[in-house]
């Protein structure tokens, strides 16, 4: 007959040839392949401190006629540890799901079995299809004070464990992060962006129950974050981005009176408008290329100090009257 | 069939809601900060479960989104003049026990009466405006509760500032819905039923 053993990782596994005799002689396989005599004990085959690798199928057959006297599939494991298990509401006021992991593999099937009290009253938490190790719960009732206490247990072969979960309504409130995250420049504008968002999807009932939004954005170059919340609306316009220079943003949302924030959305990336660069001599465009290379970062336009309009001379050698200034006042001093 | 909402009437009610809002919002945060510095004071534990309690108006609700504005408006009013009875009972507890050696707990108890006892009298406003009649208090109130231990009281303190907190998100998502216009009248959903 064949069957299925399960034994623990370092364990001692004793398997006996069926009904044979201790005395009887046998040849024991794995796989299809001869286990050495020195595994043996007389009929019985004894394998020490048992691997995760030693799953697998064993076989006695009886030493003349080669009759196959027992079969056993054994599978090598541990007993579960305390799973992961974690709740949340992101679809408010409807109600909220559960899931669950187990920190670590124990490398043999697990059941898991999931209790959801509310009070006195048992809840039924329907099992999800996809993903498995999750199931869903309608709220009952809104606004109470009285706990959801959730235990999660987990059984197989080689023993179980459990964790519980205790929280209030409002704790798990956790919406998903905004959908659609779209982040434009606005034309002749080369410091704005126009960002703009969705509700997340899964949020059922928005007007009744308006999310509020943390938006923040940065140049690729530099690493802190400006930070915008909103309390509502689904757009922003940031006015102080530095030109010409590539933002990323991301965008994370919360109820308006309970819960957490949510993870941040995707993250968009964006460039200010910049003006198109207008056609130059030659002589000019060296100047330009040379200057470029080593400039690291434009100023932003406002800390321009001279206009087209104000230059005098031309070519390498123009100077605006403003830079004129300031430079004849400097050798005045220094006279 | 009730009539149609005139305009200055949705106006007047959708500003109603607003300062509702405003007000719920305010009184929840008040309330909230009240119960951390209460639960220290008390020397009490935060996660202790407080079993409902005799005259404790409990925000759990089933079916909240299949009530009638009318419903929501008479509910919120029934539990906010009970806090108020509540609270000035708390009050005067408070008073009894310490006098005057916890003045700031004395002072934010003050405090969030009057924010709830503000908020009665919107409630009161709104249903004025729809010209339901506001159910009269109940005479003198209930008979006194029985005199209960100073654990007891501070328990059933726990209890109050809790469904308080409870009710004032409860009564800024009733009043959300109450703002909201009716799409056929025009009309508040659930208002221009007939009670």
């Amino acid at each position: 007959d064949s069957h299925i053993q399960y034994e623990r990782v370092g364990a001692d596994v004793t398997m006996k040839c069926g009904s044979m005799d201790w005395d009887a002689a046998v040849t024991w396989t794995a796989n299809g392949t001869d286990i050495d005599e020195s595994h043996l004990n007389g009929s019985y085959l004894i394998l020490k401190n048992v691997e995760l690798s030693q799953s697998g199928q064993y076989s006695c057959y009886e030493g003349s006629s080669w009759h196959l006297k027992y079969q056993t599939y054994l599978r090598v494991g541990t007993p579960p540890k305390e799973p992961v298990l974690m709740c949340r509401s992101n679809n408010y006021p409807k109600g909220f799901y559960c899931s669950w992991h187990l920190p670590t593999p124990t490398y043999i099937p697990n059941s898991f079995n999931i209790s959801v009290i509310h009070g006195t009253k048992d809840m039924v938490c329907e099992k999800d299809a996809v993903p498995k190790n999750r199931c869903h719960i309608r709220y009952l009732q809104l606004f109470s004070t009285v706990k959801y206490k959730v235990t999660l247990t987990v059984t197989n072969a080689l023993g179980k464990n459990f964790t519980t979960l205790t929280f209030d309504e409002f704790a798990i409130v956790k919406p998903d992060p905004p959908e659609s995250v779209v982040a434009k420049p606005v034309p002749n504008n080369p410091r704005r962006l126009e960002v703009s968002w969705q509700n997340p999807s899964s949020w059922p009932d928005p007007e009744s129950f308006p999310l509020k939004f943390f938006l923040r954005y940065r140049p690729l170059i530099l690493d802190q974050w400006q930070h915008v919340e909103l309390s509502d609306g689904t757009s922003h316009t940031i006015t102080d981005a530095y030109a010409g220079k590539e933002y990323i943003i991301q965008v994370a949302a919360k109820d308006n009176d309970i819960g957490t924030w949510s993870d941040w959305s995707v993250a968009v990336h964006a460039t200010p408008w910049t003006e198109e660069p207008k056609h130059l001599t030659t002589e000019a465009q060296i100047t330009e290329t040379t200057s470029a290379s080593t400039s690291s970062f434009m100023a932003p336009p406002t800390t321009k100090i001279c206009d087209k309009g104000a230059m005098v001379g031309s070519g390498a050698m123009a100077v605006c009257w403003t830079a004129g200034l300031v430079v004849a006042a400097y050798s005045v001093l220094f006279i | 069939m009730a009539a149609a909402e005139s305009p200055s009437s949705a106006l007047r009610r959708r500003d109603l809601c607003s300062r509702g809002i405003r007000l719920a919002g305010k009184m929840r945060a008040d309330v909230v900060d009240l119960l951390d510095a209460y639960v220290e004071q008390q020397g009490l534990d935060a996660s202790a479960s407080v079993a409902a309690v005799e005259g404790v108006p409990v925000a759990a609700v089933e079916r909240w989104d299949e009530q009638t504005g009318t419903q929501r408006l008479l509910e919120n009013l029934a539990a906010y003049r009970a806090f108020r009875a509540l609270l000035a009972q708390m009050l005067e507890e408070q008073r009894e026990q310490l006098g005057e050696a916890d003045a700031g707990l004395g002072r934010a108890l003050a405090a969030l009466l009057l924010q709830v006892s503000a908020f009665a009298y919107h409630l009161e406003e709104l249903l004025r405006l729809e010209s339901r009649g506001i159910p009269g208090e109940e005479g003198d109130g209930p008979p006194p509760p029985p005199r209960l231990s100073l654990f007891e009281q501070k328990l059933r303190g726990l209890g109050v500032l809790r469904e308080l907190a409870q009710w004032a998100v409860r009564s800024v998502r009733d009043l959300r819905q109450l703002a909201k216009p009716s799409p056929a009248t025009g009309a508040a959903p659930g208002l221009a039923e007939s009670p």
